[in-house]
C-alpha cells in the first residue's frame, strides 16, 4: 500500500502533470468566477478533452478544476452578490456586504486560505482514510438519508433573514416546486402539465441562477444612472494578517469537518455543506446579530466546507465506487472511459491512478493558493466595467449557463421565470435562500422516505430501528423545539423553579 | 430483406477492397448524435467507444448533442418529430427505456414507428446480485425465501420503467412469486443498497457491479442471458432454472423514419463492419461492455418484441403500482 502511494506521487510530481494541474486550477477559478457555470457543468465539459491523455493526467486536470471552482465560486459571490457555484451561495450573505465596506480583499484572502486550508484537511483525510472511512458510506441507507434530509430541512427556519414566516413560506414553495417530475415510485408525471421538459423535474442549477443572479443584475441596472457602484473593488490587502486566520481557525476546521463528512454522504455536495457550516458557524458564534451584515467568519465557514467536500466526496467514490456529488460522478465517467472499472478494486488493482489522484487534489489546492494569489486580482476586473455592462454580461452568463446545463432552451425560460420571480421577492424581502434548500432537499426527503416505507413494509417504526437516524431526528427535534415559543416557555418554566430552590 | 442484404455484402465487399478509410457517407459531411442522457454517462461511453471507428468507416463527422431529460424521451422526441429525415441525424436509442417511456405516459408521443432502426451495439446483461453476507448463497435459496415470505423480501431496481423493474415482474409473472420492490435513481444507488445490506437484492446489469462481484462485495446468483456468461462461469442463467426470463439494457443507434434508402444502407453496413473489428471488439472488451451488434431489421424485430413484450407487463402491474 504505501509503495503505491509513493508511486502516485511520483506520478504527480511530473512536468506535465503539474502543468495540467495548474492549467486546471486556473480554468476552474475563470469558470467558478462566472456565475451560472458550475464546477460540474466544466468537468462535463472538460471530460472529453481527457479522453486522449492518460488516465493519471486526465483525472489530475479534472480533480483540479473542480478544486479550482470550488473557491472561484466566491469571487462572484463576494463581489457581485452572485454566486459563481451553487457551493458559493451561502459566501454572498456575508461577502457581499463585507465588499461593500470596501474589505472586499479582506473577504477575499480569507475566501482563498479558508478554502486552501478546508481543500488540504480534505485532501490530507482522503489520502489517509479513504480505505478506512469507505465503509461508513454503505451505512448510509435510505432510512438514514431520510433523518438527514429532516434535518437539513430544519435549518430552513434559521437561514431566513427577517421575518420567520417569510423563510418558512420560501422554505415551503421550493419543497412544493420540488415535487414536479416524475414520481420515483410510481413514475407518475406530477404536476407536469404534459410538458415533457418539466418530467425530470426542476433543475436546481437553473431555479439557483434565476433566484441570485438575475433579481442582482435588475438591481444594477435600476440603480445604474446613480453614481453608487454595486459591484466592489479590492481596495485592500488581499493576504489576511496572521492573527485574523489563528482566530478563524477553529470555525475553518470545524467547517472543514462538514464538508468532509457532508462530501461522503451520497447525493450531497457542496451546496448542502456550505449552508450547514454557515449555519453552525452562526451557532457558534457569540455576537450572531452581525451575520448577514459582513462578519468574516460567515465567509470562511462557506468557503472551507465547500473545498473540504472535494476530498470527502472522493472518498466514497474511490474506496467503494459510489460518487459522493455529481461532480464527483463526473470523475467516475472520466475513470471508466480510461477503461478503469469503479469499485473497491479501485485502491488495489489500479491502485498507481488512484493515488496518483488523490496526490493531484493536494497539489490542486497548492496550487489554488498560487493561482488565487495571483489571478484573484485578474478576477476582479469584472467589476471595473460599468453597472449596466455587468448587469447585461451577467444576465448573459445566466442565458449561456443555464442552456448548458441540459442544452435546453426551456430551462433559459425556467431560469428567467425564477429571476423575475426572485426579484418580486427581493421587493417583498422575501429570501430566496430557503427556497433553493427546499428544491434540492424535497426529493431527497420524498424519495428516502418512500423507499424507506417500501422497505419497512408501510410501518413507521423502521426510523427506530436505526441508531444514526435515531440520533439524527432527535437533533432536527430539538432545533424545531428550540426556536417555538415552547421552549422559551418551558425555560421559563424552569427558570423561578431553579430559582426557589 | 434478401435484395438488401445482398446489397449490403456488396458494398461490404466494396469497403473491403477499397480499404476501410475509403467509403464515404452521401448523405452528409457531418452527423449529429441526439444524446437523451449527460455527458459521461452510459450513451456516451457508447458513444466514445464506436465513433472513432465509424469516422473511419464513413468518413464523417460526429457531434454529439446532449438533450438529457425524461429518460431519454426529450431527445427522441426530437428526433422523430423535429430532425430532418435526410441522414444527417441520428441518436443513441436505449432500450426498454425507448419504449417504456412512452407506454408508461400518455404525454410522451413518439413511438418506434417513427424510428429507422440503425444498429444496436452492446447489451449489459440483467443480473440478480445480493450482499456478501446475505444468508441467499443460490438463486434457489432466494426464490424459496420469497415463497416462504411472499411480498416481503426487498428488491431494489433502477426506477420504475428501467429494465431492472421489468425484469422483477417478469420474474414474479413467471414464478407466480412476490417481491417488495424498491425503486432507487439509477443502478449505482441500487447497487449501494445491497451493498450496505440495506435491502435484500439489488436486480441490477452487469457492467455495474462487476468490479463489487470481483472483489466479492456484492454475490451473483443468477443472469438474465441465454448462455453462461465467459466471464461468470459459475453463475446460472434463470433459462437453466426454467424461468424463461432474458433481459438487460441494450444501446444502440436509430434515425428518423423515411430517411433515404442510401444512407441508412451505409450506416447499416458500417455497423457490419465493426462486427468484423478485432480492434473494435478489443476496445469494448477492454472497456467491459458486452458487444451485441444487430444491425437494421433484426434490431427493428428486436424493439418490437421489447415494446409488445412491455405494453403486456404494463397493462397488467399499472394499477398496482399507481395505487
Amino acid at each position: 500500500m504505501d509503495n503505491l502511494v509513493l508511486v502516485g506521487l511520483t506520478n504527480v510530481m511530473s512536468f506535465t502533470n503539474i502543468a495540467l494541474i495548474l492549467g486546471g486550477t486556473l480554468l476552474g477559478l475563470f469558470v467558478g468566477a462566472m456565475p451560472g457555470l458550475s464546477a460540474t457543468m466544466a468537468l462535463a465539459l472538460l471530460l472529453p478533452l481527457t479522453f486522449g491523455m492518460d488516465p493519471a493526467s486526465g483525472l489530475s486536470m479534472l480533480a483540479s478544476l473542480y478544486v479550482g471552482a470550488s473557491y472561484g465560486g466566491s469571487i462572484a459571490a463576494i463581489l457581485l452578490k452572485t454566486p459563481g457555484t451553487p457551493s458559493a451561495a451561502a459566501t454572498v450573505l456575508d461577502g457581499f456586504p463585507l465588499s461593500q465596506q470596501g474589505q472586499a480583499g479582506r473577504a477575499l484572502g480569507v475566501s482563498l486560505f479558508a478554502s486552501f486550508i478546508g481543500g488540504l484537511l480534505s485532501g490530507i483525510a482522503l489520502l489517509t482514510a479513504a480505505p478506512l472511512l469507505g465503509v461508513l458510506v454503505l451505512k448510509f441507507g435510505p432510512i438514514e438519508l431520510f433523518a438527514i434530509a429532516v434535518l437539513g430541512i430544519t435549518i430552513i427556519g434559521s437561514l431566513s433573514q427577517g421575518s420567520v414566516i417569510s423563510g418558512l413560506l420560501s422554505g415551503t414553495l421550493g419543497l412544493l416546486l420540488s415535487t414536479v417530475g416524475m414520481d420515483l415510485i410510481t413514475g407518475t408525471p406530477r404536476m407536469t402539465f404534459d410538458v415533457i421538459n418539466l418530467f425530470s423535474g426542476i433543475e436546481f442549477t437553473v431555479a439557483l441562477i434565476g433566484l441570485f443572479s438575475i433579481p442582482q443584475a435588475l438591481i444594477l441596472i435600476e440603480n445604474a444612472h446613480g453614481a453608487q457602484k454595486v459591484a466592489s473593488k479590492i481596495t485592500d490587502r488581499l493576504i489576511p494578517p496572521l492573527a485574523e486566520i489563528r482566530r478563524l481557525l477553529p470555525n475553518i476546521f470545524r467547517s472543514s469537518g462538514i464538508g468532509i463528512i457532508t462530501g461522503l454522504i451520497p447525493g450531497t455536495g457542496g451546496d448542502t455543506a456550505s449552508w450547514f457550516a454557515y449555519n453552525e458557524a452562526k451557532r457558534f458564534a457569540k455576537d450572531k446579530s452581525r451575520f448577514g451584515k459582513g462578519d468574516i467568519a460567515g465567509v470562511a465557514a462557506p468557503e472551507a466546507a465547500n473545498n473540504a467536500v472535494v476530498g470527502g466526496a472522493l472518498i466514497p467514490t474511490i474506496a467503494l465506487g459510489i460518487p459522493g456529488s455529481s461532480s464527483t460522478a463526473i470523475l467516475l465517467g472520466a475513470l471508466m472511459v480510461q477503461g478503469i472499472l469503479p469499485g473497491p478494486n479501485l485502491l488495489t488493482d489500479y491502485g498507481d491512478v488512484t493515488y496518483t489522484l488523490i496526490w493531484a487534489v493536494i497539489f490542486a489546492n497548492i496550487g489554488l493558493l498560487l493561482v488565487g494569489l495571483l489571478f484573484t486580482r485578474l478576477c476582479v476586473s469584472v467589476t471595473r466595467v460599468p453597472d449596466s455592462f455587468v448587469a447585461c454580461s451577467i444576465i448573459t452568463l445566466c442565458v449561456i449557463g443555464a442552456f448548458a446545463i441540459n442544452n435546453s432552451l426551456f430551462e433559459v425560460g425556467l431560469m428567467l421565470g425564477f429571476g423575475l420571480f426572485g426579484y418580486w421577492m427581493n421587493k417583498a424581502g422575501v429570501s430566496p435562500a430557503p427556497m433553493v434548500i427546499g428544491l434540492i432537499l424535497g426529493p431527497v426527503m420524498e424519495t428516502s422516505y418512500q423507499q424507506s416505507m417500501l422497505i419497512g413494509q408501510g410501518n413507521l417504526s423502521i426510523f427506530l430501528t436505526s441508531p444514526i437516524a435515531v440520533v439524527l431526528l432527535c437533533i432536527a427535534a430539538l432545533s424545531v423545539l428550540q426556536a417555538t415559543p415552547f421552549f422559551r416557555w418551558v425555560r421559563a418554566a424552569m427558570r423561578p423553579r431553579t430559582q426557589t430552590e | 430483406m434478401q435484395i438488401r442484404s445482398i446489397y449490403t455484402a456488396s458494398l461490404l465487399s466494396a469497403l473491403m477492397l477499397s480499404g476501410a478509410a475509403q467509403a464515404e457517407y452521401s448523405a452528409a459531411d457531418e452527423i449529429k448524435v441526439l444524446q437523451g442522457f449527460k455527458a459521461g454517462g452510459g450513451s456516451d461511453t457508447l458513444a466514445q467507444l464506436t465513433q472513432p471507428f465509424l469516422r473511419e468507416l464513413l468518413g464523417v463527422e460526429f457531434i454529439n448533442e446532449y438533450m438529457p431529460g425524461a429518460t431519454g424521451a426529450i431527445a427522441w422526441t426530437r428526433l422523430t418529430h423535429q430532425s430532418p429525415k435526410d441522414g444527417s441525424v441520428i441518436s443513441i436509442t436505449n432500450t426498454p427505456m425507448l419504449m417504456t417511456n412512452y407506454i408508461m405516459n400518455d404525454a410522451i408521443n413518439y413511438s418506434i414507428d417513427q424510428l429507422t432502426p440503425i444498429a444496436n451495439v452492446v447489451t449489459d446483461p440483467g443480473i440478480i446480485v445480493v450482499p456478501a453476507n446475505s444468508p441467499y448463497q443460490t438463486v434457489e435459496d432466494f426464490l424459496a425465501a420469497a415463497e416462504e415470505r411472499p411480498g416481503q423480501i426487498t428488491v431494489a431496481n433502477s426506477g420504475v420503467g428501467g429494465d431492472d423493474f421489468f425484469s422483477t415482474i417478469m420474474i414474479e409473472k413467471a414464478t407466480g412469486l412476490s417481491f417488495q420492490k424498491v425503486p432507487f435513481q439509477g443502478d449505482g444507488p441500487s447497487a449501494t443498497a445491497a451493498l450496505g445490506s440495506k435491502v435484500d437484492a439489488s436486480f441490477n446489469n452487469l457492467g455495474n457491479v462487476f468490479g463489487h462481484i470481483q472483489s466479492g462485495s456484492l454475490r451473483p446468483l443468477a443472469v438474465f442471458t441465454r448462455e453462461r456468461l465467459d466471464i461468470l462461469p459459475d453463475v446460472p442463467t434463470m433459462l437453466e432454472k426454467d424461468i424463461d426470463v432474458v433481459a438487460g439494457s441494450s444501446r444502440g443507434y436509430s434515425a428518423p423514419a423515411d430517411i433515404p434508402d442510401e444512407a441508412r444502407d451505409e450506416l447499416i453496413a458500417a455497423f457490419e463492419a465493426l462486427k468484423e473489428n478485432d480492434e473494435f471488439q478489443k476496445t469494448a472488451e477492454e472497456r467491459a461492455m458486452v458487444l451485441d451488434i444487430q444491425t437494421g431489421d433484426d434490431y427493428g424485430q428486436m424493439m418490437q418484441d421489447m415494446e409488445g413484450q412491455f405494453e403486456e407487463i404494463w397493462a397488467d402491474v399499472k394499477d398496482e403500482v399507481n395505487e
